[in-house]
Formats: C-alpha cells, structure tokens, sequence
C-alpha cells in the first residue's frame, strides 16, 4: 500500500501545481487540489492510473470559515485505494466545474449540489429542480438556513400536541376506567 | 409512416414502480424513446435533521433511508463514527454484525423476488417470497424487538447480545430458506415466461457500468467481478469463505442469476459466522451521549448492500453533533441517470421489470 500511495503522489505532484497530500493509516489518500484543475485531476486518476469508479461526491459547508468543501472520492479496483480530491470554494458565489462529461453519475451529484448548496456547476445541462418543488430562498442544507424557522412557517401542528395532555387521564374521563397501581406511577 | 409520440406518466403511485417517483415516458407505439425521471416525494430531510441531533440521535434514522435493507446503514453509520473516533467493536460483535447483515440482504433477496416476478405479472412468487421472508423478520424481532427498523448495530458494537437459543432458531430458519431456494428456482428460472420477458431486455454492458458508476449485482450481471465484502473487507468478512457470482448476459436474466446464488452465499456466510462467533462482550460503552464528543476528522465507508455498494460520508467538527452526514445510496447511481438511459428502445411494459432488476430504491434516492 505504501509503494502504491508514494507512486500515486509523485505522479500526481509531477503532474498538478499547488496540490497538498494528507496520508491515512488506511487505504486512503487525500490531496486538496485547486478549483479549476478538478477535471484534469479526476481524468488522470481515470485514464492513467485505474481509479475507474467515482464513489461519492459531497459538499461540507464550512460556514465559519466561508467556504465549501467539496470532496469527490474515487476508487481504483485494482490498487484497493480511495482516493479524496477535496477542494474549496467561497460561499458567496460558489462555482465548480463540470465533471460529468468523465462519470455520467456526477451529473445527479451536482444537480443536488446545485439545489442544497446553491453551487452553480458551469456547463452542468440538467432539469433545475431535483428533489424540491418550488424553492425560492435560501438553499436548505446551507448551515445558515433556519430549519425550525421555516417548518414553522411553513407547517401547523396538529390538535392536541400543544396542550401535552395526558394520555392515561384522558383515558380515564372518557372511559371511566380506573389506572391498575403498577402504572400510575408513571404518571404525571 | 412515423408513429405519433406521446408522453406518459409512470407513478409516483403506481403498482409496478419500487416506491414513490416518477418518471416521465416519450413514447412512439410501446417502444420508450425518452424518459425522464422526476424524484421528490419521498425526500425527508434526513441528513439536515441529523446536523441538529448528537452523534446517538442521529443513529436513529439511519435504518429509515432504505426501508427494503434497513441494516446495512446503522452499520455504515456506526463503522463512520468508530473510523472517526478510533473505537474498538468487540471481536463477537463484530460476528454478529456480519449475520444482521446477511439476514437484512437475505430479507431484501425475498422482497426481490417477489417485486421481480410480480413486475411482470407472476404473483405466485411474491406470496411465496414476502411470507419466508417473514421467518427472518421473526428473528430479528426476537434479536431486537423491531421487525423492519431495527436500530441495532450502532457505534461501539451492537445493542445486546443474542437471546438464549437464538443461534439454533437462525440455523433451523436458514435450513428452511435453503430448501425454499430449491422452490423458487423451480418457479422463477423454469417459467418460460420469465426468460422471455427478461433475456435480452434492460441491458446494461461493461462500457455502460463503467460509465454510470454502476455497482453490486447489475455489475457483476455483466461479467464483472466486485463486491465490497471482497474489495475492502469490513467486520469480519476477511475471515469468510464466500464466492461473489458473475454472470455474462448483463441483461435482467443475468441479473436475476447473480442474485439468486448470492442467497445461497449469505446462507452459506450466515452458518459459518455462528460456527465461528466468539465469546465475550458485545458493546464498547460510549460515553454519555449528551456529552459525547467525537475528534476533528472524517470517513468515508463502504457495505455491500442487495442493491449494491452504499457509502457514508460522515464529517465530525469536534462537536457533539455531526457536521454532515451524506449517504451514497446504490439507487442513486442507478436509479437517475443509469435508468434514464437503459429505459431507451426498452417497451413499456418492461420499465418495472428493469426498476426492480437496477435496484431502484426512491427513498434512498432522496433521503
């Protein structure tokens, strides 16, 4: 594994400027890359170095720091290695490039990305909406978007949740029954 | 003379189609010559709820991304947070992990055969299949008092040790299973109806799975040979002898094949591990869960599920709460770009029959 990951780095530090390795105790290896090399770098893992399967593609919103990270994980069959391409991008008018010209599944990724995270992918040819229906605002898994906020807008709460009354003493006035001992302790 | 094309709708309520989403057909006659589909039903919100819950109320819903395999994900979620935290999982849960989760693939190959055959009207299988697979749901309401939503597996081990007894029960229902397999392929791969119905439709070759990030049993249904519990062992599947079937048709029927010995083979991993399984404990402890704490960092780990390989990101900022939680489900790849395409040429009579072989799993989807 060892002789894997160094000739992976050297090709990749031979390769790519301003790439920064961070090694694993397992069979994991990130490099945090630039932006705009991110279709070179993940069709040179393809095409000359066997990491044929794109895995998974996330977003981590790093809202203190005002960046996105962005991590696409591939996989080489053959050398049994991950491989993390993680990038950063600004929050405030965040742009990454497209890569599903290399795996035709990261165009699902990026419409997600596109629609959660409000993260234009350029060149990116895909219905607008994806999960959501008429979204307007702020996209919802931004950090800074207030979940409880908008469920109370937007939802009600049922009867009989707000007032918190007790079941078995409801049970009790319609009925007519009486508790057994062993469970009145548990009531309020 | 060119045929008129007409757009139709299939689902979100339909009785072929895997669960709520829709898609919609260009048609020309009954051959598709689009499709497109549209998710959004089923979308719950799970992974923004799980950034406002501590790192044991996340565990929670887990087992609710994928209803058919509940397992796999609170085993995914568990294996991230001790990756992370660097937390040892006793050596006997770890055995009793690896036959939670053959049980859960062996339950969903019963729904999949029941949804496979019923996709192209053979309904004498799904009664057959869902009642068997009923005796594993028996088992794992005893083992953890829930049916289909088990919260089991979670960090640090598994929740409690077998019930007095339980081993034995396991082995009687899977020497039931064994012989019931005998019957289904008397059913299934007999039936002249279902090689005609399935040979030669919904291809999905090499170039194509390579392309798609296709995984699980449409990949190995096209000859090739992958299989997370092999590539990058977890638990204790190093120690396992198991084969991972291939087959060459790359179309339903070969699918289905790959299938049906990958039963057989959970059977087979189900009796070796409670042959092997170890004394001893069963949980590392966590702390409490109100202060729990997990270590700046993050893990990206793989299960092998019926549908095929399903990730977990999991991104920890040294809180008690998880920074992010992101699910790779197989029908994610599958069920979007991979079906869109497949569906093409295809008839419309056979787009559940193809669902149901690609592992379409709307709620894992959508999440």
């Amino acid at each position: 594994m060892k002789e894997i990951k160094a000739k992976l780095i050297e090709k990749i530090g031979g390769s790519f400027e301003n790439v920064s390795v961070k090694d694993h105790d397992s069979n994991r290896l990130d490099f945090h890359v630039d932006t705009n090399v991110i279709p070179q770098i993940l069709t040179f893992l393809k095409v000359n170095m066997g990491y044929i399967h794109l895995s998974h593609i996330s977003c981590v919103d790093w809202i203190e720091d005002g960046e996105f990270e962005i991590v696409y994980i591939v996989w080489s069959p053959t050398e049994k290695l991950k491989v993390f391409v993680r990038t950063r991008i600004s929050r405030e008018k965040p742009l990454l490039p497209n890569i599903d010209m290399i795996w035709r599944q990261a165009n699902t990724y990026e419409r997600e990305l596109r629609e959660m995270y409000g993260v234009e992918v350029d060149g990116l040819v895909a219905d607008k909406e994806f999960l959501l229906e008429d979204w307007e605002g702020m996209p919802p898994m931004r950090r800074d978007f207030k979940t409880e906020e908008y469920a109370q807008n937007t939802f009600w709460s049922r009867d009989g949740r707000e007032d918190a009354v007790d079941v078995r003493e409801e049970i009790i006035k319609r009925s007519r029954e009486e508790i057994p001992d062993f469970a009145k302790k548990y009531s309020r | 003379m060119r045929e008129k094309a007409t757009t139709l709708y299939f689902g979100p309520q339909h009785p072929g189609i895997t669960g709520n989403m829709m898609i919609r057909l260009k048609v020309e006659g009954d051959t598709i010559v689009k499709a497109t589909t549209e998710v959004g039903y089923l979308h719950r919100a799970f992974e923004k709820l799980q950034e406002k819950r501590n790192w044991l109320q996340s565990f929670t819903m887990m087992c609710r991304f994928c209803v058919p395999e509940t397992d796999p994900m609170e085993e995914l979620y568990a294996r991230a947070v001790e990756t992370i935290e660097g937390r040892e999982v006793p050596e006997r849960a770890k055995y009793i992990r690896v036959m939670v989760l053959e049980l859960a693939r062996l339950a969903s190959f019963m729904l999949w055969y029941g949804g496979q055959n019923g996709s192209l009207g053979l309904y004498t299988m799904g009664q057959w299949s869902v009642g068997d697979r009923n005796y594993i749901l028996d088992l794992f309401e005893e083992l953890t008092g829930g049916r289909v939503y088990h919260m089991y597996i979670w960090p640090g081990g598994v929740r409690r040790d077998l019930p007095k007894g339980f081993e034995q029960k396991v082995i009687k229902t899977m020497d039931y299973l064994e012989k019931r397999l005998g019957d289904y392929d008397d059913l299934m791969f007999d039936n002249a109806i279902f090689k005609k119905r399935t040979q030669g439709v919904g291809i999905v070759d090499k170039d194509t799975a390579v392309e798609h990030g296709v995984v699980g049993a449409v990949l190995r249904g096209c000859g090739i040979k992958s299989d997370i519990r092999i590539d990058e062992p977890y638990e204790v599947y190093s120690k396992l002898d198991f084969e991972v079937p291939t087959s060459e048709g790359a179309d339903i029927w070969a699918r289905a094949l790959v299938r049906r010995q990958e039963a057989r083979q959970s059977i087979r991993i189900i009796r070796q591990v409670i042959d092997m399984m170890p004394g001893g404990a069963v949980y590392n402890k966590i702390p409490n869960p109100q202060k729990w704490k997990l270590p700046k960092g993050d893990a990206y780990v793989r299960v092998e599920s019926v549908r095929g390989e399903v990730g977990l990101y999991a991104v920890s900022d040294g809180g008690t709460m998880p920074r992010r939680i992101h699910l790779r489900g197989a029908a994610y790849v599958h069920g979007i770009t991979l079906l869109e395409d497949v569906l093409v040429g295809e008839n419309i009579a056979d787009v559940s029959a193809i669902m149901n072989s690609l592992g379409t799993c709307p709620p894992e989807i959508e999440r």
